[in-house]
């Protein structure tokens, strides 16, 4: 096995091909930046004295990373030495699990690739479920801490519990069992029970839930699912899972806030806490009115959620069905959507919004609409180079020879087979979209002002920057992450659709 | 071509006639050519019926029809039809009433039987030549004349100054590029004035206050002429923006077109100078990344690309603030035109995202030019590397570059409004976002427009440049 004198690509080979190596590195240096970034933030710069507690925080993250870099360099020696880990090495992983504790999902999520040696699109399926929920379940108990809670708090934390338990059942149980050719019959209950947890907003356990069923219908004919495919494509790369974490994060916690937050801590003026910093109670401090930034925040995710996909389904539907039919019959028809589409291009996204809520107002609907109108022609030029790619195939032309009717072939035929970059081009703009409408909520056109909005929030909040800038920072970064996640997601899922996008 | 099997030897006129026959080819630029030189194409008609008449065509194509009329081919052709119909719908079990299949057969046969009469007419003309006259050869016989020539000159110069235009690919691009951007012009202008003419908001309610009599507004809504009715309000307004007189603004009752003038060089400035320093920023950055594809360089670059593309203007804009202005007092926190200095933040705040964006089309255009085969075939040439990356990948993977850079000038001369928001600069960005709360219908108006207006030269200005920069371009454009 072990031979001294392997040349320089062979060893470049052997790292690259490794997923672990990969995700370990990458793990090693973002937990790395992110301990420094605590411990720069610790500091006060008047005083000379650190913070305690984000001072404790950046230890931790320091402890992990150094423990993440001795596994990367042991994996490194593994591969150079005998190309493969050993397993004495992969057992690390449960000491770095430990990370998770310091919500530290880099090398938690690292860890947990590293533990199991085959790894399917199942067993991470199931990692990231569970590990959403117990975020999710992480987030909301903080609000243990607040003078009052929601009326539902015991019950959704309760819940969140059993889910919990339940997903982290379901890991252990795909790690021994989802490897085999033929599931057990008893997995038929495990899939119900995830999808039945699915309700949450946790779409991994969704998607888990409809690969099983899958998989136990298949009986092992075939080689897998389109699904397992794409997620197992996906999963190569940590920072579109990741991404895909936080977004579905955020929208187990948007539905979960239904019960385990209370919306009148982050909408009814306190004056006894005016702009208090960051404490236990209120984990963001508060704003000028006394309303929790914690609270405000998460219900605030609601919002930019909706907005965000709304505003990408619309013009994804309108434009797409322009651009298909203007791909497909060309001629006549294409000119003129097209030429008055080009119109509708030459207006700038924000300056076309700001002229349609000049006209009809300021409100939340408003802004779904005047964002979408705006997106139109973007989307049906997606669609139209794709249909008109499509439509030379041959399996149209023998939809054609069969009589079939244009409408059935352009929708049956063409639309399912021109969607892909549909998608990754809609995931790319849900972040632009999220930007234009915390942009346009801080320039006071976008959502009602008392609605707490991640833009509104940041406008109450620039007023004070001198004096307790947190208010305008952490909204900030709630953006930044969002959209962060969307982009990392649709970069993903543009490398593992492989659409040719023009 | 028919133009070269009839030259005459008379250049000019052949040249004149071979342009004029490729224009009747183009169904656009035929309608366009024949209603711009009205009066020509009246001559020309007239001779052509003439000529047709003279030649015995018309009677060489009834001898033939009825020849084949009387062979009974028709009768054959539409038999066949109805048996092939018939056939047709027992195979998809289709029932259809007999009326509407002989109606299709006839139509069948119909088409069948005018292609052969086609294929038989050709056969027989190109037994005795001369005898099909079309109405380019009427032109070109006509253009032999040196006192036709000179007269439809002067009666149809339009006419000769699209043949002239059509006549050279470069000029012709040009001009239909430009045709586009003055229809798009228009289609901007109408589109922004009817939302804003369709708003249920009422500016007279909103300026004269909740104690304002009806009197009071109707006058204020004759003043404004918004009592007039649709078409002639956008007729007013399209005049406007034509003549740079928008009117009075409702609120301040300053000159729109004075104020828009005042504001817009400074937004100009400002993203032109962004625009500038983005791309010299980015495009290194970019060609850096593909020529270490996933190295740790290449990773961290990306991730910042993707983190400028990800962070909002207003919130970079506060973050600035608060760290260059509050924290650290080196930069001034608002827009002033006479310090350079407070100009720092802004630019750097509006480039972002064009840096990020052009940062990461350079690294994936530049990555896909390097796996071509002309790339393998440099190298195997043994050029050196520098060279091999520099005159051969990325000049050619500049094109996808300049169209997104083009594209996000646009998108951030519209959205410059948030940036101006938080340096609280006078540009026609906060300029729209303050007149839009009335809602001040010239101002907006005038502010979206012009700006679009902007970003049509600037597109069209992208477009010719690819025209002239691009060999691929340039040699598909001859051939349409």
């Amino acid at each position: 096995m072990t031979n001294p004198s392997i040349t320089k690509q062979e060893v470049q080979f052997r790292l690259k091909s490794s997923q672990e190596y990969g995700q370990a590195s990458f793990s090693g240096i973002v937990s790395l930046a992110l301990a420094l970034v605590l411990l720069l933030n610790s500091y006060i710069p008047s005083t000379g004295a650190f913070k305690p507690v984000v001072l404790i925080a950046s230890l931790t993250y320091f402890i992990f990373t150094l423990l993440q870099l001795a596994v990367w360099s042991l994996i490194r020696r593994d591969l150079i030495q005998f190309g493969a880990i050993k397993r004495s090495t992969r057992l690390l992983g449960y000491v770095l699990l430990l990370s998770i504790l310091s919500a530290n999902l880099f090398i938690a999520t690292a860890a947990f690739q590293l533990l199991k040696v085959k790894k399917s699109s199942a067993y991470t399926l199931s990692v990231y479920a569970a590990l959403t929920t117990l975020l999710v379940f992480a987030v909301s108990a903080l609000n243990i801490f607040k003078p009052y809670v929601a009326n539902g708090f015991l019950i959704g934390m309760f819940l969140l519990i059993i889910v919990t338990v339940l997903q982290l059942a379901v890991v252990l149980l795909v790690a021994k069992y989802a490897d085999k050719p033929i599931l057990p019959r008893f997995m038929w209950v495990v899939a119900f029970i995830l999808i039945l947890t699915s309700v949450s907003g946790n779409l991994f356990a969704l998607f888990l839930g409809l690969l099983l069923i899958a998989k136990l219908r298949d009986k092992g004919h075939t080689s897998g699912s389109k699904l397992g495919e794409v997620v197992e494509r996906l999963s190569r790369s940590s920072t579109s899972m990741l991404g895909l974490l936080f977004i579905l994060f955020l929208l187990t916690l948007s539905i979960t806030s239904y019960l385990t937050f209370d919306y009148g801590m982050a909408i009814d003026n306190n004056y006894s806490l005016i702009l208090q910093s960051p404490n236990m109670a209120y984990p963001l401090g508060t704003d000028n009115f006394g309303r929790d930034l914690f609270s405000r925040i998460v219900f605030g995710a609601r919002i930019s959620l909706v907005v965000g996909l709304m505003s990408t389904l619309i013009p994804v539907v309108i434009g797409g069905v322009l651009g298909a039919i203007s791909g497909y019959y060309g001629r006549h028809t294409d000119n003129v959507i097209m030429r008055a589409l080009d119109i509708l291009y030459a207006i700038p996204g924000i300056l076309l919004s700001i002229a349609i809520i000049a006209a009809f107002g300021a409100s939340t609907v408003n802004l779904i609409l005047a964002l979408s109108v705006g997106a139109i022609p973007t989307y049906a030029r997606t669609m139209r180079a794709n249909v008109l790619l499509v439509s030379t195939l041959e399996y149209v032309q023998a939809a054609r020879a069969f009589g079939s009717s244009d409408s059935a072939i352009l929708f049956k035929h063409i639309v399912p087979n021109s969607i892909a970059p549909m998608i990754v081009k809609s995931t790319l703009t849900i972040g632009t979209a999220v930007i234009s409408t915390s942009s346009l909520s801080y320039l006071g056109l976008g959502v009602e002002p008392h609605i707490p909005e991640w833009g509104n929030i940041l406008k109450l909040g620039s007023a004070y920057l001198e004096t307790h800038a947190f208010t305008a920072i952490y909204p900030g970064l709630a953006i930044i992450a969002l959209v962060l996640s969307f982009n990392f997601l649709g970069d993903g899922l543009r490398d593992a659709l492989d659409p040719k996008l023009d | 071509m028919i133009g070269h099997a009839t030259a005459t030897g008379n250049g000019y006129a052949d040249r004149l006639a071979a342009t004029y026959r490729k224009i009747l080819l183009h169904p656009t630029y035929r309608l366009l050519i024949l209603l711009a030189g009205a009066p020509v194409t009246i001559i020309v008609y007239v001779a052509y019926l003439l000529l047709k008449s003279k030649s015995g065509y018309t009677s060489i194509v009834e001898e033939t029809r009825n020849k084949l009329l009387k062979s009974g081919y028709l009768d054959e052709l539409l038999l066949e039809a109805k048996d092939q119909l018939e056939r047709k719908h027992r195979f998809f079990g289709q029932t259809v009433n007999t009326e509407q299949t002989a109606r299709e057969a006839k139509q069948l046969a119909s088409q069948k039987f005018e292609e052969t009469l086609q294929v038989q007419l050709k056969e027989r003309l190109s037994e005795e030549s001369g005898l099909k006259i079309t109405f380019g050869d009427t032109y070109h016989s006509l253009a032999m004349n040196p006192f036709f020539l000179v007269l439809s000159v002067i009666i149809g110069l339009p006419m000769y100054l699209l043949m002239a235009i059509y006549a050279n690919p470069y000029v012709k691009y040009i001009a239909e590029r430009l045709f586009m951007a003055i229809f798009v012009i228009f289609g901007v202008a109408f589109l922004v004035f009817t939302i804003l003419y369709i708003s249920p908001m009422n500016p007279a309610a909103n300026l004269l206050g909740e104690t304002a009599t009806a009197e009071q507004i109707a006058t204020f809504n004759h003043i404004y002429g918004l009592d007039q009715p649709y078409l002639v309000q956008l007729w007013n307004t399209i005049k406007g923006i034509l003549t740079f007189d928008l009117g009075k603004s409702f609120a301040g009752n300053e000159n729109v077109t004075t104020a828009i003038a005042n504001k817009f060089p400074v937004t100009l400035t400002l993203t032109f100078i962004a625009t500038l320093i983005a791309v010299l920023i980015a495009l290194p950055i970019g060609i850096i990344s593909a020529t270490r594809p996933n190295s740790f360089l290449d990773y961290t670059f990306m991730f910042i690309a993707l983190l400028g593309l990800s962070i909002p203007n207003f919130w970079q804009g506060l973050i600035f603030i608060l760290n260059f202005s509050i924290k650290l007092p080196w930069l001034p926190a608002t827009y002033n035109p006479n310090n350079w200095l407070s100009a720092i933040m802004p630019i750097v705040v509006l480039g972002t995202g064009l840096t990020a964006a052009v940062a990461r089309m350079t690294r994936s255009s530049t990555l896909e030019v390097i796996h071509e085969d002309y790339i393998t075939t440099a190298k195997a040439k043994g050029l050196a590397r520098r060279h091999v990356l520099w005159k051969h990948a990325v000049g050619n993977a500049l094109i996808p570059i300049i169209t997104v850079i083009g594209l996000q000038f646009g998108a951030m001369l519209g959205g410059a409004a948030v940036t101006e928001k938080v340096f609280n600069i006078s540009g026609i960005g906060s300029y729209i976002v303050d007149k839009q709360f009335i809602p001040d219908i010239p101002s907006i108006m005038g502010g979206v427009v012009y700006t679009a207006i902007t970003i049509s030269i600037v597109n069209v200005i992208v477009d010719l440049l690819y025209a002239f920069f691009d060999p691929r371009i340039r040699s598909k454009m001859k051939q349409y």
